[in-house]
């Protein structure tokens, strides 16, 4: 009995040998960090993919391949013919959609990248105004490695909260919501740098419009709640009072970091429909040119209507402008789903709606301080 | 009355130790992806239905505790040849041990599935199924002093998967979960009793009941177990439903897994993929329950020893890892036994208990008329 | 071989009938004494037979007794009375263990012992009087489980040292000796040494049938003896505590457990021991409570990174490399890229060259050991790392878990975790994360399947004592450990009345 348990041991262990899985060996695979989606010719989907390589010369290497093909895959095994090692894209961290991409529909790419366990789903998404391939490969002369640099571009901005975020699973949650469509933000080339540039606004699964950089910061206070951020706006003179001004000035600028704010929205008429929007920043002065005399309360309360007059009047530009080009990127409808019972809302019956929605914006700002310098 | 079962004090559990047997025996494979398919029925309200699901666990377990305590020290295999006689009452105990292998075949399928779908897409089923036997093999010669231990330290080993929900409520809207009860009682209904695959495993109460030494003091870990058990499903699911949008909920097929798909430390990323290897642990209470479950019903039928039993239940599992392949027919597997499994565990006890109740009853009148007469 | 015994089964004294060549008498005369005594031990070279006019005969063994006495308090006597009878020689020997013997085997047995033989021409008896000096080693510190705070003494080889050093220690009546020889051939002198009152009778009871029950033929080490009587032999955890500590003997029998100690070697055996017992040093308990808590913290940290860590490098670089985070993908893969082997390969091959100069080092005396432990770590690290075969990450963990695994206090479960790593980076190498899983699933179910002396070995923390898990992941304050761990089932529970941590003052 002992004698056959050992041989049968002996015998386990090699038929283990051979139930041995795959290898992925992260110095033989090539990282795939970013990829870029273009529509190609004949209608194929054009992938320019930014692959990092690591070579025996301890310098690893970054090649940036565009291939064409009917699926995303049959361009994975197109580029693999092309490197000497297996693509994999497990680290990947950017999918950037070439500007006919968007326009077109993204549903296609939203699903395949989910469908795939390697693919994480906290990559970042973004749109690039023209093609994406041009783009990527670019020679640039202080930037290395192009994939690395733009999730680091993104990153740094939406962990900063000048850019709103736009992950795979924030995308796929709002192209799946019945109630939000999705936004992203947009990059361009800009000389030898790459630059955040805007918004992309989509309707369901396609690009419809884009808003400048700067309403990027309207769109993320209407959107969720804002913590760190600095903005800047520029005030009419007509806002302010010019009594609280030690300089006459045609125009005040002011920049602020919201340290708080918190965005309540209220359904108040169902049926055309309505909705209050109460934004309440908390935010911390850093600069006001010409300047201003912020020891006295009169005027800083002054300061503060003025910046709420003047967030009301942009913020309702901004949802203005969506509902132009129907898409609710703050989540109105989501809102209207959860507080009306049995409403059957669907993405198109809401987007319906969303044309002739009602918001009233009210605008609660507070400086809590400035600096250490009055 | 059945004779009683007689055990030595040596192989007997403590009463509190029953909450980590029926939580362990409770959380398996089903909480890695149960969300979509309750969503399925009861859309957003689908956390009633868990917690309907959880409060039914309640009742049942009440009941089979009725049951069990009529019988003072025997387990349900005993109590159905007393309540049905020799005849139907082997042929329950042996259906009862055909669903205990079911039950044990379906989780082990699941969870080789989920493996080959997150990590290892080439990695033969028969070696999976092979490796995670012999653990089980291995736990269950130990003896049922060793099983419980290993459900004991899967729950206290996996405890810190739990705060890990933490991460996805930063993404989490709270009105995703209104209107509360938008959708009406039946598919809510329907949602808890599409629960029945994942909620269920705490009928192995039925069978440890006469192995625990302080029997009186049976109640309160049991029901706090069956509470922590509902505490997590209703976490978990709140937590997807606000995490994901609607349609995306539906169409994610582990969505647990993908929870935590973007979490990720300084020194790890995508912490699914240890998980999902984690996962292991969780399962191992739920396989070894059951297989001992059945090894006790297999004693009273037919003299079998444990090693002879267990190599042949392992093998047949191995068979039936093998021949079942494709996702369908898992996912066949998966409903079929859920409905089964809910006339078994849900319904069945009700059932018991009363005729149980009834022939105590008439058996003592029959005593009483004979003490008269 | 195992050793399962039933638990509660009382020992039942086996009745030997005794061999016909036990029964031999002690002859008349002294010339036939001496012969048979010189058949009966060969003849070896230093047996010295001194014969004292008129009538009397000493027999002894070189070495083996201590030569001032001899002189001193029995040939000084001899010399100068005249003692007809071997019971008025007796009375008049200053020696304070003397016994008169009839049996020829006896009387060897305690010659060879370190007894002097002592014959009166025409009786049938022989004098033994007990005059034993073994050579041993003066009193050291404890090498292997050398501590900053606390005594520096360790054990020597001298069964009666050792003894008189734990006497030292626990001052009390209640501290039972019982003397057991074992081994057919080498005798060796075997203590079992508890506290009545405290230890479980049925724990002593298993422990002195799985010594007396062991039928072999030489017993040279306390170690062989703990194999032998593990509660599962075959095991690669060791059962059994194995201290070199008086201080930490005594503490344990003051728990309640139970000690052996072997005559002739320098560690005493405790039992039953817990296994997060083997990760406690005696030096927590004088330290104060924080830092002993943190300290078994970092030996836990400690054990699951030596354990852990380099497989996880494997398994991460072999199969998933989606977990690496991003600031560790490009030095990782660029001290990679010159490594030709898979990282399984690379790891088992450093691992082995760490084993090989930790091997080579306690091979070597310990000044040249230390020498080559420095130089050896750090040439052949350096050079493999330029040459190319290794990463100088995964140098780094390797290192990290080769310290990691020394801080065990115990040097046999250091070895144990040492040893179990190189499984578990095999079925990291084939099967990644879910190796690693499996690697850990079977050791936690082994663990669970092990008892030392009947009691549960993952004890406190399966069957689960919500008070006593407290003291063993830290230490408690002294005096909330009022109890004695119900690992040994003591039979006096409390080991001082629980009081208010702080006296109200009065």
């Amino acid at each position: 009995m002992n004698k056959l348990r050992g041989k049968s041991i002996v015998l386990l262990s090699f038929v283990f040998l051979y139930g041995c899985a795959q290898t992925n060996i992260l110095d033989k695979v090539g990282l795939t960090t970013l990829v870029g989606y273009d529509i190609g010719a004949e209608e194929k989907i054009a992938t320019t993919a930014v692959i990092r390589e690591v070579n025996p010369e301890f310098q690893s290497n970054v090649e940036v391949l565009t291939t064409e093909n009917d699926t995303s895959k049959g361009n994975r095994m197109d580029a693999n013919r092309k490197l000497s090692k297996k693509i994999m894209v497990g680290q990947m961290r950017v999918i950037l959609f070439g500007e006919d991409v968007a326009k077109d529909n993204l549903r296609y790419y939203i699903d395949t990248n989910l469908e795939n366990a390697s693919v994480s789903n906290g990559i970042y998404m973004a749109v690039v105004e023209g093609k994406a391939a041009p783009l990527l490969k670019y020679e640039y002369q202080n930037i290395e490695d192009i994939g690395q640099h733009i999730f680091r571009l993104i990153e740094q901005n939406v962990k900063q909260e000048y850019m709103i975020s736009a992950t795979l699973h924030q995308i796929a949650h709002d192209y799946y919501s019945i109630g939000k469509d999705l936004a992203m933000p947009i990059i361009k080339r800009d000389d030898e740098l790459v630059e955040l540039s805007g918004v992309a606004l989509f309707k369901g699964g396609k690009m419809v419009s884009t808003l400048p950089a700067k309403d990027s910061f309207y769109v993320k206070i209407v959107r969720d709640t804002f913590k760190v951020g600095l903005y800047e706006t520029v005030l009419e003179k007509e806002d302010i009072p010019s009594k609280f001004l030690q300089k006459p000035a045609n125009k005040i600028t002011v920049a602020f970091d919201a340290i708080h704010s918190n965005r309540e929205m209220e359904l108040v008429d169902i049926a055309t429909p309505e909705f209050d929007l109460n934004i309440k920043i908390k935010s911390r002065v850093l600069e006001v040119f010409p300047d201003i005399n912020q020891g006295d309360p009169k005027s800083v309360a002054g300061l503060e209507k003025a910046i709420e007059k003047n967030l009301t009047k942009e913020i309702s530009r901004v949802i203005a402008h969506s509902q132009e080009v129907e898409s609710d990127i703050f989540g109105f409808g989501e809102k209207y789903r959860s507080t009306v019972r049995h409403s059957k809302l669907t993405k198109d019956k809401w987007h319906e709606m969303y044309k002739n929605m009602k918001v009233n914006v009210n605008v609660d700002f507070v400086i809590l301080r400035d600096g250490v310098f009055e | 009355m059945a004779k009683p079962i007689q055990l030595s004090p040596k192989e007997m559990i403590n009463a509190y130790l029953l909450f980590f047997v029926v939580h362990g025996a409770q959380i398996g494979v089903g909480i890695q992806g149960f969300q979509r398919i309750i969503y399925q029925d009861a859309r957003h309200d689908a956390w009633i239905s868990v917690l309907l699901a959880g409060i039914a666990t309640h009742i049942v377990t009440f009941c089979m505790i009725k049951t069990l305590e009529i019988y003072g020290s025997n387990d349900l295999y005993g109590i159905q040849i007393n309540i049905f006689g020799k005849w139907i009452g082997n042929f329950l105990n042996a259906m009862y041990i055909l669903y205990c292998f079911v039950a044990f075949f379906s989780v082990l399928r699941n969870y080789i599935e989920v493996i080959q779908a997150w990590i290892f897409p080439s990695i033969g089923t028969w070696f999976l199924s092979a490796t995670l036997l012999i653990i089980i093999i291995y736990a269950f010669t130990g003896g049922l002093r060793v099983i419980v231990g290993v459900s004991f330290f899967s729950i206290i080993l996996s405890l810190w998967i739990f705060p890990m929900l933490a991460f996805p409520m930063k993404y989490s809207t709270a009105a995703s979960l209104l209107p509360i009860l938008e959708n009406d009682f039946r598919s809510i209904l329907k949602g808890a009793h599409s629960m029945t695959f994942t909620i269920i495993g705490f009928e192995i109460l039925n069978i440890i009941y006469p192995f625990v030494k302080d029997k009186k003091n049976v109640r309160k870990p049991v029901h706090l177990a069956l509470l922590a058990t509902t505490f997590i499903y209703l976490s978990v699911m709140m937590v997807s439903i606000t995490y994901y949008s609607e349609g995306k909920l539906l169409k994610t097929i582990w969505a647990t897994l993908t929870l935590f798909s973007f979490i990720s430390f300084p020194f790890m990323e995508r912490f699914e993929f240890v998980a999902v290897c984690f996962w292991m642990l969780i399962i191992l209470p739920n396989l070894c329950f059951y297989l001992w479950a059945a090894y006790r019903g297999a004693i009273r039928l037919v003299n079998i020893s444990g090693t002879t039993f267990v190599w042949l239940f392992s093998f047949f599992a191995f068979i039936g890892t093998i021949l079942i392949q494709t996702r369908t027919q898992i996912n066949t597997i998966n409903t079929v036994f859920g409905q089964v499994a809910f006339y078994v565990v849900f319904v069945y006890p009700i059932l018991l208990w009363l005729i149980a109740q009834l022939k105590k009853n008439f058996t003592a009148k029959k005593v009483k008329n004979n003490e008269q007469a | 071989m195992k050793f399962k015994l039933p638990f509660n089964k009382k020992q039942s004294a086996p009745i030997k009938e005794a061999p016909k060549e036990n029964l031999v008498r002690v002859a008349h005369e002294t010339d036939h004494f001496i012969q048979s005594i010189k058949n009966a031990t060969n003849n070896p070279a230093d047996l010295i037979i001194k014969t004292l006019p008129p009538n009397i005969a000493l027999i002894y063994i070189d070495k083996l007794v201590d030569d001032q006495s001899l002189n001193n308090d029995i040939i000084a006597n001899l010399q100068n009375n005249l003692y007809e009878t071997p019971e008025s020689l007796k009375v008049a020997l200053s020696i304070s263990e003397v016994n008169i013997s009839s049996l020829l085997k006896e009387t060897i047995d305690t010659m060879v012992n370190g007894s002097v033989v002592i014959h009166v021409d025409g009786y049938p008896q022989a004098i033994v009087a007990n005059i034993a000096s073994r050579e041993s080693r003066a009193l050291s510190a404890p090498e292997n489980e050398s501590q900053v705070i606390g005594t520096q003494v360790g054990f020597n080889e001298s069964l009666s040292t050792n003894i008189s050093l734990i006497r030292r220690y626990i001052v009390n009546p209640d501290l039972c000796n019982e003397k057991l020889k074992i081994g057919s051939r080498t005798n060796t002198s075997v203590s079992l040494l508890y506290m009545h009152g405290i230890a479980n009778d049925q724990m002593v009871n298993t422990l002195r049938q799985r010594i007396t029950d062991l039928t072999i033929d030489e017993l040279l080490d306390s170690a062989v003896l703990a194999e032998m009587i593990d509660d599962n032999s075959l095991s690669v955890f060791p059962q059994m505590l194995l201290t070199e500590r008086p201080d930490r003997f005594c503490d344990a029998i003051l728990d309640g457990k139970v000690g052996v100690i072997v005559d002739g070697s320098s560690m005493a055996i405790v039992c039953p021991q817990s296994f997060t017992e083997f990760f406690q040093s005696q030096e927590d308990q004088n330290l104060r409570w924080q830092i002993a808590t943190f300290v078994r913290l970092l030996r836990l940290t400690a054990f699951f990174l030596s354990v852990y860590l380099t497989p996880f490098y494997v398994a991460a670089l072999t199969f998933h490399y989606e977990v690496i985070p991003q600031a560790f993908l490009v030095p990782l893969s660029e001290s990679r890229a010159l490594v030709p082997f898979p990282p399984i390969f690379e790891a088992l091959l450093l691992e082995f060259i760490i084993e090989l100069l930790r091997e080579a080092g306690a091979r070597l005396p310990t000044k040249i050991g230390q020498t080559i432990g420095i130089v050896g770590g750090i040439v052949i690290g350096t050079a493999a790392v330029q040459a190319g075969i290794t990463s100088n990450i995964l140098l780094i963990i390797i290192a990290l878990s080769a310290l990691a695994s020394f801080t065990s206090p115990s040097y046999m479960m250091g070895n144990v975790i040492r040893l179990i790593r190189f499984p578990i980076i095999i079925l990291a190498g084939f099967w990644g994360f879910y190796g690693i899983m499996l690697a850990f699933c079977f050791i936690l179910i082994h663990l669970l399947r092990q008892s030392s002396l009947g009691a549960p070995y993952l004890s406190p923390f399966y069957p689960p004592r919500l008070k006593e898990m407290r003291d063993s992941i830290i230490r408690m304050p002294i005096p909330l450990t009022a109890k004695r761990p119900a690992l040994t089932r003591p039979e006096d529970n409390n080991k001082f009345e629980p009081e208010p941590v702080k006296p109200e003052k009065s």
